[in-house]
């Protein structure tokens, strides 16, 4: 085990090393610049490639390229960036090519501000391209050292549901520094709860079955199977149709692939909700770094309060928003994009507030403020966007 | 094509649903007489194409394997595919003139900068043909179409003293030639060069859409006038040519294997740094 002092990019880049990235391609953007510095340093030191695209649309379709040769392939952007992969996310998605996709989210709208945390792209990630008709995976890493972990997991989820998997990370995740502990042998990856699965080669001739099944391996050129891929809508040999009941059986599958085994994928952590606590902070990446702070705290004051913490971001965890409660979303940005999941999701009685903060965290002195007027049923005065009843 | 049909391509996409008398047909043939040609076998080539006509038609006709890019990034999915593949795999690619040479225009130039690995074959029917018959980017001046009723007026990539294959010899292509479906084994000979060129190659290769172009521009749908045309039209690089416009054909550019095939150096690159780290 090698411990270390480094940033969440450089925790990212080992963790799709060990993972078994071996191509990247990128487009320098911050906050994520450093993490294609950081590839073009190491892949070749394990044998692996570098490209810097003309831009991120072309990233990832160089990765979705790599990944169909058989290799192992990462991008890496932030929110002007990630609108980019609109097109190629669509063909990765329908044709099931597993890679991965980091966006260190900035504050927005538009280009917004360089090197400040946002979380703008909460929805993106879930409607990443057009056409629905398909489930995303997304994870968020609140530390430098999660962001390690959740791009070894990224990988493996890739493969085994063969499709892209986005890390929707932060900029404060991923320029922060932070102790890190990287593992240097495959028993210490398995130690650390981390799995690594090899490329598998799909032997065809069903490439595309109507199934909901997993751990099918994926489409690979170049081997003598006779593939097939596209951005049409398949047969199960992958012959362009247009026949709607095809259709049916393509959406069906990637929908269901994921949703029939949310189980593998949800992620969360819990911070003192099995006493019916009054009020549930809800938060996801940096600022849940925050919100765990103040809710201890505020136990430690005798608050009856909770927080959840999400790791996996999509599929939606409904299932773990289980006490009625007050619920109050904390998130990096004016627009309250949780507050709606949140919402859909929270038991009958419930009710959802919202504080949103951009370009820096929340306080915890900011958070017990929220937290001790939303207890004692005040009525808060709304600053504008700032904190208001939803 | 009988032949050539039954050895390479799939029973289930031949014949294909390009309207009857389509040049399509004649150009697809001429892609897979120079790989039957060059002797390669079903396993040698992996092939690429996107979307229009040419893609369309042509997509998972191969007996082997095949992918097709949404519209205009197959060069970028061939970049990363190329780094992935073994050196000995072929890409053939058969596009569209909007794909190639215009939504897909950037991805293009860089493959020819990197000079990767890949054929790529651009089918032209002068427009965009599968959408009904708009203009493009290699449209000839003042001809209607149905986004040019009065006559296409935009300049256009292969006209005026502009030649898009003068925009991709700069950019780096090492092999570029151009010839029209209806040319016969000239054509074919110039696709085998392009193939057996170890680095970016292309061959734009005009061919007669006889329904939705013919019909506007020409005012008919007869083939055989849309072939006359085409033939009228039809000159070598070294001529001027007729006035109004011509497919000026010819190898334009050979430099085979004059510079490094983008994956190779990479990967001689790449070897290079892990011996020196290991
Ligand atoms: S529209 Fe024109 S180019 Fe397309 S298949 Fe028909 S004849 Fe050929």
């Amino acid at each position: 085990m090698r411990r270390t002092l480094d940033t969440g990019n450089a925790a990212i880049t080992e963790g799709a090393i060990i993972a078994g990235c071996r191509l990247f391609a990128g487009y320098p953007i911050t906050p994520a610049t450093e993490i294609a510095e950081n590839m073009s340093r190491r892949l070749p030191q394990v044998g692996g490639y570098y490209v810097q695209a003309e831009d991120e649309m072309t990233a990832l379709h160089i990765c979705i390229g790599g990944s169909l040769g058989g290799l192992k392939t990462m991008t890496a952007t932030s929110g002007p960036g990630f609108i980019l992969y609109a097109d190629p996310m669509g063909w990765a998605l329908g044709s099931e090519i597993p890679l991965v996709v980091v966006n260190a989210q900035r504050v927005g709208p538009v280009s917004g501000i360089t090197g400040a945390p946002g979380q703008g792209e909460f929805y993106m990630s879930r409607y990443p391209t057009q056409g629905g008709n398909y489930e995303t995976i997304v994870l968020a890493p609140n530390s430098v050292q999660e962001a390690f972990s959740i791009t070894v997991e990224a990988f493996y989820l890739a493969e085994r549901f063969r499709m892209p998997v986005i890390i929707l990370a932060d900029q404060l995740v991923t320029d922060g520094w932070e102790s890190l502990s990287i593992p240097e042998t495959p028993e210490e990856v398995e130690a650390m709860g981390l799995k690594v699965i090899p490329r598998r080669i799909n032997e065809g001739p069903e490439f595309y079955p109507a199934t909901d099944e997993i751990d099918i391996p994926p489409v690979v050129l170049g081997h003598n199977t006779d593939a097939a891929c596209s951005d049409w809508t398949p047969t199960p040999e992958g012959y362009d149709t247009e026949e709607v009941d095809f259709q049916h059986k393509h959406a069906y599958r990637l929908i269901y692939k994921v949703r029939n085994h949310k189980d593998l994928i949800t992620r969360y952590e819990s911070y003192f909700v099995d006493d019916n606590p009054d009020l549930i902070l809800v938060a996801y990446g940096s600022p849940s770094r925050v919100v765990i702070s103040a809710v201890k705290q505020a136990r430690e004051k005798g608050l009856k309060v909770g927080a959840l913490r999400l790791i996996s971001l999509w599929p939606f965890p409904d299932e773990i928003f289980k006490v009625p409660a007050k619920y109050l979303s904390v998130e990096l940005n004016y627009d309250g994009q949780l507050v709606r999941e949140v919402q859909r999701a929270m038991p009958k009685g419930s009710e959802v507030h919202f504080f949103g903060k951009c370009g820096e965290l929340p306080t915890v002195a900011e958070l017990e403020e929220m937290m001790q007027a939303l207890l004692a049923g005040k009525e808060i005065k709304a600053r504008n966007w700032e904190w208001e009843a939803w | 094509m009988d032949y050539l049909a039954t050895k390479y391509l799939r029973p289930r996409k031949i014949p294909s649903t390009a309207c009857s008398g389509c040049g399509l047909g004649q150009a697809h043939k001429k892609v897979v007489k120079a790989i039957d040609e060059l002797g390669l076998g079903i396993g040698d080539v992996i092939w690429g194409t996107g979307i229009g006509c040419a893609g369309r038609q042509t997509f998972n006709t191969w007996k082997g394997d095949n992918f097709a890019g949404t519209h205009g990034r197959a060069y970028a999915i061939a970049t990363g595919l190329r780094m992935a593949l073994a050196p000995d795999k072929k890409i053939i690619m058969t596009v569209g003139d909007g794909d190639a040479f215009g939504i897909g225009f950037l991805h293009l130039l860089n493959c020819a900068r990197r000079n990767v690995g890949m054929t790529v074959i651009v089918l032209d029917n002068l427009g965009y043909q599968s959408t009904g018959g708009q203009y493009g980017w290699t449209t000839p001046r003042g001809y209607r179409t149905d986004s040019s009723p009065y006559g296409m007026r935009e300049p256009n990539w292969t006209q005026e003293g502009r030649d898009v294959l003068n925009i991709l010899r700069e950019a780096g292509a090492t092999f570029l030639a151009r010839y029209t479906s209806l040319q016969g084994q000239e054509a074919v000979e110039a696709i085998k060069k392009a193939i057996m060129n170890n680095g970016f190659s292309l061959v734009h290769m005009p061919y007669p859409c006889v329904t939705n172009f013919a019909e506007r521009a020409l005012g008919t749908r007869k083939p055989v006038e849309i072939y006359k045309w085409f033939g009228e039209h039809t000159c070598s690089m070294h001529e001027k040519g007729p006035d109004d416009f011509a497919f000026r054909t010819g190898i334009y550019h050979d430099a085979s294997n004059s510079r490094p095939e983008f994956s190779e150096y990479m990967k001689t690159w790449v070897a290079e740094i892990q011996r020196r780290y290991s």
